[in-house]
């Protein structure tokens, strides 16, 4: 053992490295879809949620058979180790560990925990406040909208979490002297007398990838089941033909969800005088077509549109346009884009919402159509 | 053989529906001229009608050409953007064979352009116009 040469050992396997960098990415899509891209956006940061989902069951099953290294029974240490560690930091006699040492331990299952909470809040807020995804079927749009705001902290703490992280490596890279970004890709270390290493243990990566591939199936079989659910507080009813043939002659079928009965009432009472028209019906169809607004009107629907476009304008009460939620959301977009063909009008809905006519209004299907001649 | 049975089936049946809304059209007009006393109508005064341009009738409305367009055999739009198929008889040959149907629109948009019901006399020379293109 006398070589002069440095000898190096494997340390992080080639499981850990990818899962390493490949959640990396992950987290840094989320993180920039979700606090700096437009909303429309939301599909990718969705994506990026269900790929970390992925890593994350995969690294949960190599923590419990993987290598030694990552193992959690091997490297999760108790509050004594972590103060003793600490000790011998203070005192500048810690020994260097090969894989996590006792405080970085305490780092991974943050980070590994926060990422878990930011799943489970993104899929309940999903589901809740756009009634899609596995959960859809299951919240309510209050219920959503409050753990949007959990999902929202638990980012930031994931952000100052890694931060932590970073700032942690540079210090126990500089305190060994090593570079420890570059263990991390070449996946060896520097062999030194006083490491402290952990016993050896084999890894069971065949059995990992069976247990792995069935959960997973399991998790996408389940996840498409619940996926395919009717969706919680939205009615899926036809629409009325009347409603149909007679509002959609001259614009898009709003979703009735859009108003609250009494506005409805209001507009029903006004056809006269229709947005600066006169739109008046014979008496059996603003009958028929009043009751069948009130009965999906959006005091009984549970979307965020009905939500939202709930709190009408006191000087306009039958436009959706002039709502405070529909002006705040569309401050940044021109009037001239509103009035150019293809979209003519602010309360064409469809021709930017491609979904406006259910009244779902996700915002990935948000999409601005390029300008046609006249 | 089978084949040619089809072709004369389906012209049969082509020239019967544009035949038939001959018919429906040509009784909606007898009905207008009836109700005016007059024994015809006037294109040109149907495109005068629809050319105006009016201060009697809702402001974003004033003319029939805001939403129609200026050519009625062009496809025109609503204020919101839905597309609305020509009035040209030439090129929609559904236009003006529904009475109800017909009344319902003069109704609403005589008054939003207009201000007013339009006379039996109006509704005749706008269809005559309408079929003259």
């Amino acid at each position: 053992m006398s070589q002069t040469d440095t000898k190096t050992i494997p340390v992080w396997d080639i499981f850990i490295r990818v899962f390493h960098w490949t959640l990396v990415l992950g987290v840094s899509t989320a993180a920039v879809s979700g606090f700096l891209l437009r909303p429309t956006w939301i599909s990718l940061h969705v994506w990026a949620g269900t790929s970390a989902a992925v890593l994350l069951l995969a690294r949960l099953l190599w923590g419990i058979w993987g290598s030694k290294n990552a193992r959690f029974a091997g490297f999760i240490k108790g509050p004594r180790e972590v103060i003793k560690h600490l000790k011998e930091l203070r005192a500048g006699t810690a020994a260097r560990h090969l894989g996590h040492n006792p405080l970085g331990a305490l780092m991974i299952v943050a980070l590994l925990g926060t990422v878990f909470l930011l799943l489970l809040t993104g899929a309940t807020a999903l589901g809740g406040v756009f009634k899609t995804g596995p959960l859809g079927f299951l919240f309510s749009y209050d219920l959503g909208t409050t753990i949007l705001r959990v999902h929202y902290v638990l980012a930031i703490i994931l952000v100052l979490l890694v931060t932590l992280h970073i700032l942690g490596a540079v210090f126990e890279g500089m305190r060994t002297k090593e570079n420890l970004v570059k263990a991390m890709i070449t996946g060896k270390k520097e062999a030194r007398e006083s490491d402290h290493d952990l016993p050896e243990v084999s890894s069971r990566p065949l059995w990992v990838t069976l247990v792995f591939g069935a959960t997973l199936a399991l998790l996408v079989w389940g996840g498409i089941w619940f996926s395919a659910k009717p969706p919680f507080g939205v009615p899926t009813g036809p629409m009325n033909p009347t409603y149909a043939e007679e509002c959609s002659a001259c614009h898009i079928a709003y979703a009735p969800s859009l108003l609250p009965a009494k506005n409805w009432g209001t507009l029903m009472s006004q056809l006269d005088n229709h947005f600066g028209e006169d739109a008046s019906l014979d008496q059996k169809s603003v009958d028929e077509i009043t009751t069948w607004l009130f009965a999906n009107a959006a005091d009984s629907v549970d979307t965020k549109p009905a939500h939202v476009f709930s709190r009408t304008n006191p000087t306009y009460p039958v436009a959706i346009t002039e709502t405070p939620f529909w002006k705040n959301t569309h401050r940044t977009i021109p009037d001239a884009v509103f009035t150019r063909a293809p979209i003519y009008d602010n309360g064409n809905c469809n021709a930017c919402h491609k979904d406006a006519e259910s009244g779902a209004f996700y915002p990935a299907n948000i999409s601005i159509p390029k300008e046609t001649p006249q | 053989m089978k084949f040619k049975l089809i072709i004369a089936t389906t012209a049969v049946a082509l020239v019967g529906a544009v035949v038939a809304a001959n018919t429906q059209r040509d009784a909606i007009l007898s009905g207008y001229a009836a109700q005016a006393g007059v024994s015809g109508f006037s294109a040109d005064a149907g495109r005068q009608l629809f050319m105006s341009q009016n201060t009697g009738g809702k402001p974003a409305t004033p003319s029939c050409s805001t939403c129609h367009t200026s050519d009625p055999r062009n496809v025109g739009h609503t204020r919101v953007g839905k597309v609305i198929q020509p009035m040209a008889v030439s090129r929609n040959p559904e236009r003006f064979t529904d009475p109800a149907k017909v009344e319902k629109w003069f109704g609403r948009n005589c008054r939003s352009v207009l201000g007013r019901e339009c006379t039996p006399t109006e509704k005749g020379n706008f269809i005559t116009y309408m079929m003259s293109l």
